[in-house]
Formats: C-alpha cells, structure tokens, sequence
C-alpha cells in the first residue's frame, strides 16, 4: 500500500468519509494539522462508477448483512447507509433542512425526548457556513423554524410533475408548501454544472450538480494535504494503558494495517460507530470504548418514512425530475390539538420503477404480485407520491448491539433492534391521512400506504452528564479525551425533518473546537 | 383493466445512444440472459421460472430467465444482505430449503412435483407461502413470508429493470447525458413514450 503518513503518528486520523467525516477533513486539513481518513467502501468516479440504473446503484449501500429485530425491524443497505468515500451523501435525495429551534428542546418545551445540550443559536453560524460551502438552492423565502431565507442560490425551476401535483393539492387545502431547498445546484458553481432534473440522485449523480463530499469535501481535503484512503475497514481503536486513543488498525485487502494519531474521530455512521466502540473494548473498557455510561448504541431513532401512492386520471411520470422538489412543514411543530407530540415533514417524492414495485408490492394492504400487480404497473405513469419524514422519539430500547454472527472480517456483526412508539404511531397515522388529503384535493385516489423509514440518527448522543451521554456537545467522549465521535450518532432527537445539514454543521463546530483545544494544547 | 401497455410503440432501447457508456452496457446486457448457472441447480432453477412467471404475472422466457440470472448471481455473490431478521437463515439457505421445502409440500398435496402442478395450483401454494400456511410442521422452521418476500425482492427487482418491461410501462429510462426540461404536468419531452390510448 503506497502510504503518506504510513510511519508517522498523524495529528487526526478520521473513521468514515461521509457527511461529517467529509467536513472534518477538510476544516482540519486547511488548518494545516496532518490528517488521515480512512473509508471502508471505494472512492468512486462519478463518470465510470455511477450508471443510470436502480439495481446497479444498490452497491452505493452499505450492503454487508446486519441483523434486524424489534417490532418494527428495519430495512437497512440503501435505505439508510451509504458506504465508500462520501458516505451517505453520495445516494442522498439532496433535501438540505435545518432543525428548528424547538428540536433542540423538546423536554423543556414539549415534555418528550430529550433536550440536546446546545440550542438553535449555538448552530446557525454552521448551518450558514455549510449552506454558502456548498450553494444550497431553495426558495426566497422559507416560512418555518428561524432561518427564512434567501438561500445562497435561487430556488430550482422547472419542478417535476409530482411536485407540481403536490403544489396543487396544498394549495387547495391552503397547506403552505414551498421548492425544497436543496444541496442540488440551480446555477454553476466551483465548475459543477446546474441540475438537469433527471431524476437519479439516490443512484448517485453524474454531473455533479448534486453535492456530496466525495466530490466536495474530500478533493479539497486532498488538495490541503490530507491523506483519503479508500476500501480500509477500521476494526479497533487503539488505547494505550493511561486509557487514551493511540489510533485505529484498519484492513485493506486482507491485511492488517495501523495508523498513529494524536486524535482518533470516529465518523462511520448510527450502526458502524457503536459497532467499532463495541468490538474495541479491552481490559480497561470492558463494555466498549467510551461507554462507561452504558448509552453507546441507546436510544437511537429513525425517521417515520411512509409513501402514500395515488392514481391520477391523468398522468404524473413519477420517474421525472430530481426526486423531492416541493415540501411542506406545516406540520412540524407540537399542536395541543393533535394527539402525539412533535410533528413531520412531507415531500414530493418521485420514484424509478424499482423503488415503486418495491413499494406497492409490499404495502400496507398486503403482497401484491401476479396479474393484479403487472396491471398496476402497466399504469405507473399515472401515480404520484409523497413522503413523509417524522419525528421519532429516542427510546432506550431502541439498539445497536453486537449479533452473535461475525462478517467476512471476523468482528461481530451489528444488531439492530427498533420499534415505534406509541406516540410515533399516532404521529404516523396523522401524516398518512394529510397525505391522503393532499392527494385527493390534487384529484387522485390514494391507493397504497407503504411503511417505510429513512435516515438514522442517535446510539451515541451527546449530553453535559457523563451518566447519560456519551460525548459533550462537541463530540468529544466523556471517557476519553483524545477520542472523537462525528456523524448522525450523536443526536439526541430525531427533528422531524432530514438530518444531514444539521450532522454537517455539526461537524463544522466539532472542527472549531478541535482547532481551538489543539491550537491551545489542550489536546 | 385489461393487460395492455399505453404505449405500444415506445422502445426505451431507441434512445440508448444518448446514454452513457457505462448505463448502455449494463442495460444492453439484460436483453441477453446466459441461462448458466452458478449457484441455482438446474431443478431450482425450472421452479424458479415457473414462480416468477407467477409473481410476476409475465411468463415471457426472455424476461424470466434474465431473473433467473440476476437471482443466481445475487446468490452467488459474497456481497451482504442489507438485513436479515434476527433468526432467519441466511439468504442462500433460505431460499435452497425453502424451494426444496416447496418442491415436497406439493408432492404430498398432489402428489406432483411443483413445475407440474397447475397454475392455479401453483398460485394457490405461493399464496399460502405468502400467509406462513404452506408448510407443515415438520418445515415450520423455514420463515415462509420471509422466504416468499426474498422471491419477490429479487424477481420484481429484475424485471423492472428489464428494458422491455421498461417500455411497456412507458418509463424513460436511463437519463445521462440528457436530463429533462419539459417538466409540468402533461407536458413531454420528444423521446418520451407518448400515450397510445383512444
Ligand atoms: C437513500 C437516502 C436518502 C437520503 N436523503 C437525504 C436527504 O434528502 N436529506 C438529508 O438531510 N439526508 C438524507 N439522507 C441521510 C444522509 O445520507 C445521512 O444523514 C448522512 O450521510 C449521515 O452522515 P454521517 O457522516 O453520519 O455518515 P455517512 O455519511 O453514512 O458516512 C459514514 C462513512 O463511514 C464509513 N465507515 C463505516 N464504518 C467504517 C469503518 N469501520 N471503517 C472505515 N469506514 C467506515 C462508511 O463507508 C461511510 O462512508 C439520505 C440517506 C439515504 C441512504
Ligand atoms: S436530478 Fe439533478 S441532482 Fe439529481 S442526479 Fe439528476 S442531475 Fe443530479
């Protein structure tokens, strides 16, 4: 293996190039500190690698097998995890949320979840960085949470059919709903290309107009000096006897490596990031790395993801244009009236051929196959869709663990256990019954409900009580010092809307305090 | 409704210049199925196409057996899961007792081997698969929804990536280099499939 820093103990290796990994590297590598990342999947090119294809694209998923239990067991693989350089943010949908002030707050405000131990203002200066870094899209005006707008570039136009379906059905029930805004360009920027609405994000996109780090972050890093090594597979955090992190022995090809560093960021996503904590425990950590509140792998949640499809007298052509363009937050924030705390998002949400059968052949009305399916199908044209994106609540009970089954590395593999909430059910059946209403008032007939989740976020969330989280606000561990944990995993609540601004500005923070404690000595 | 495309004339595969070379390929390859198998033993293999002519209420052999190749392959492969339920036999296991489980239930019940068996019979079996209600005692570790889920993931999952399935649904296909720009409601772009009905 052809190494830059192979013999040298480095300031900051990084586990996982995806959303936060992607921002560390690059905050870190232009700070002049030397960094290494390492990614267990390949580092792609979007020219060569990425097809126009929906079975071709699964292998952008995390595909290695984990085990699901729980009432409500999980699909995980390209519904929830990416893998390779630019984690999830290579086949994400783009939409680019911020959490609102209240989602910060839930305990004190709503008397659910959990406060977060930081507040809406403790965030904004990173949720405008990220925005300009990457020229987020959206409208001129955003009517919910604190951040109104305008956006770095103009909100996308033309829309898709579905969008404008769902546009029509809002309006008429006077729902609110505006373009979503978008890590997806509507004008050049940094010589990428503007979108050309077709409709492929979650198969990766080939001209670049979608943002992700594999082709934002990661090549700046590079250029600042960082070293990005592909298809290496973390399989433990080294300490040493004072308990603090040495840095990571990791595989690549078969063989087993080790790199040295001052700072060890663990940046590998809800599962892999328990998982590796776990599967490095030693003498001195027993339960795992950093776990001496029992919380790593706890309370971590998903999104409620219900589609309801509906068929139209006319047609949609659900497969045109980039796939969310038109949502509403209407109904995001806690109403006394309803009778569940917290609320959702929904979205326009178009879909290939594939993830549609996949959907309507497994809805909540039963199997669909044979003869009543291929009629179904033979009207695709004329469905529409939309998504919802709800909160869930952190509950205990909701687990990463370790299976007793090991992988091809010889580690145990990761167990997942979830199930809903009573009050996420309710909150389900609201939004599913909003989304009937939409669609009808659009005049069509909702036909199928699908269950379905999205994104993962929590296992090991962060808190100012060593007893109950398991890192401070910054990331870094109770337990140990110079070991960092950065990505989705340390949320405290779900939001109810998509989560990957807020997992980026969070590691823009995580970066500044690095930055300062290092610079200060500190570290 | 009858089982009748609204777009008859529409062949997604006239537009494939425009694609990448990359997406040509891969979608060029499915119009020819290799019929040799790696994993599937040539019995598994003849139900097989028999139940994915049942799932997907198509027996046309050139969509059935570019299935097959795509099921064999995925069986082949060392690539994961994705998931699997806690307790589940892994994926090749599932599906090597489950059809051979299916291959004797209907050799007691009708005394025929399950290719044999009418399609309505056949239906009736898959049906029962689908409910946990196929099997008897003596099988009941196999998870028979879980093993009929896997049937139809992997059978659905190919022919809907079949071009002439494409086609017959009127969907556009592929979309690089070209993307789409006439994007309202009833609008279309030249190359996509125009509807066909009176
Ligand atoms: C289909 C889909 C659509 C989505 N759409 C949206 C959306 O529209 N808007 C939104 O806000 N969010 C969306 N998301 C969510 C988004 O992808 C995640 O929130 C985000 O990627 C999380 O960032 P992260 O840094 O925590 O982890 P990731 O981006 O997942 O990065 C983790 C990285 O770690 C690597 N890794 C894991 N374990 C190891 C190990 N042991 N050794 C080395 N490397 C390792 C992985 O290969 C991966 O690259 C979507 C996700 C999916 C799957
Ligand atoms: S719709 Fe736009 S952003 Fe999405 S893949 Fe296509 S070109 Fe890229």
């Amino acid at each position: 293996m052809n190494r830059k820093y192979g013999n040298e103990e480095v300031d900051v290796v990084i586990v996982g190039a995806g959303a936060a990994g992607g921002v560390l590297a690059h905050e870190l590598s232009k700070a002049k500190m030397k960094v290494v990342v390492l990614d267990a999947g390949p580092m792609r090119d979007p020219q060569k690698d990425f097809a126009s294809d929906e079975l071709t694209m699964k292998n952008l998923g995390w595909q290695d097998t984990r085990i699901v239990d729980g009432k409500n067991p999980l699909t995980m693989g390209h519904n929830n995890s990416g893998r390779g350089v630019g984690g999830g943010t290579v086949h994400f949908t783009g939409v680019f949320l911020r959490f609102h002030d209240v989602d910060f707050k839930a305990r004190s405000i709503d008397g659910v979840g959990e406060d977060w131990p930081i507040s809406y203002e403790d965030i904004a200066p990173y949720y405008d960085k990220i925005e300009k870094e990457i020229a987020v899209s959206g409208p001129k005006y955003f009517p919910w949470g604190n951040f109104h707008g305008p956006y770095p570039y103009p909100e996308r136009e033309p829309l898709s059919p579905n969008a404008y379906m769902f546009q029509n059905g809002c309006e008429k029930l006077g729902i609110e709903s505006v373009v979503a805004p978008l890590a997806i360009l509507s004008a050049p920027f940094e010589g990428r290309p503007p979108c050309i609405n077709r409709g492929f994000c979650n198969q990766g996109c080939m001209p670049d107009a979608k943002f992700s780090t594999l082709i934002v972050h990661i090549p700046k890093a590079m250029d600042a000096g960082a070293e990005v090594l592909p298809d290496c597979m973390v399989t433990r955090v080294l300490m040493d006897k004072q308990g603090k992190a040495t840095g990571v022995e990791f595989i690549h090809e078969g063989k087993a490596y080790q790199q040295k560093a001052k700072l060890v960021i663990v940046s590998a996503y809800v599962v892999e990031t328990p998982r590796l904590l776990f599967n490095s425990a030693n003498e001195q950590f027993p339960d795992g790395l950093a776990n001496s509140s029992g919380w790593v792998g706890k309370a971590f949640m998903t999104h409620s993801s219900h589609d309801v499809y509906g068929k139209f007298h006319r047609e949609i052509r659900l497969y045109k244009g980039t796939p969310v363009l038109a949502t509403t937050q209407a109904f995001y924030r806690t109403d006394p009236n309803r009778d569940f705390a917290r609320g959702y998002t929904l979205h326009a949400h178009g879909a290939r051929p594939v993830e549609f059968v996949n959907g309507i052949s497994k809805s909540t009305e039963g199997f669909l196959w044979g003869d009543r399916l291929r009629e179904t199908m033979l009207n695709y044209n004329y469905y529409g869709r939309i998504t919802l994106v709800g909160e869930v609540l952190p509950n205990e009970k909701n687990t990463i663990t370790l299976a007793e089954e090991n992988d091809e590395y010889g580690l145990p593999r990761a167990k997942v256990t979830f199930s809903y909430s009573d009050n996420d059910l309710r909150l389900i059946s609201h939004a599913v019954k909003t989304m009937k209403n939409i669609m009808e008032a659009a005049d069509g007939k909702p036909e199928f409900v699908v269950a379905d989740t999205a994104h993962l976020m929590g296992g090991c969330r962060m808190g100012n009580d060593p007893k109950t989280s398991v890192v401070n606000s910054f990331g870094q561990t109770h337990d140990i010092p110079n070991l960092f944990i950065c990505d989705a995993s340390i949320f405290v609540t779900s939001g109810g809307g998509n989560p990957t601004n807020t997992v980026m500005a969070l590691a823009a923070r995580t970066a500044d305090y690095i930055k300062r404690e290092m610079g200060a000595g500190n570290l | 409704m009858s089982k009748r495309s609204h777009y008859p004339s529409y062949d997604v595969m006239k537009a494939k210049d425009e694609w990448d070379d990359h997406t040509q390929q891969i979608v060029s390859k499915r119009l020819e199925p290799t019929a040799s198998y790696s994993f599937l033993t040539k019995k598994e293999a003849a139900m097989l196409q028999q139940i994915c002519g049942q799932l997907t209420g198509d027996e046309r052999e050139s969509l059935i057996f570019y299935i097959l190749d795509h099921m064999d392959q995925t069986l082949h492969s060392s690539i994961g899961e994705g998931q699997r339920k806690v307790g589940a036999p892994k994926a090749k296991e599932l599906l090597r007792s489950g059809l051979e489980a299916l291959e004797q239930t209907s050799q007691e019940k009708y005394e025929l081997s399950f290719v044999q068996l009418d399609k309505k019979a056949q239906q009736q079996l898959l049906t029962q698969l689908s409910k946990e209600q196929a099997f008897t005692s003596k099988r009941s570790s196999i998870p028979q929804k879980e093993l009929f889920k896997k049937l139809l993931t992997m059978t659905l999952e190919a022919y809907y990536s079949h071009p002439l399935v494409w086609s017959e649904i009127g969907y556009g296909g592929p979309a690089y280099p070209r993307g789409y720009v006439r994007t309202q409601l009833g609008q279309l772009d030249p190359w996509e499939a125009q509807p066909e009905d009176e």
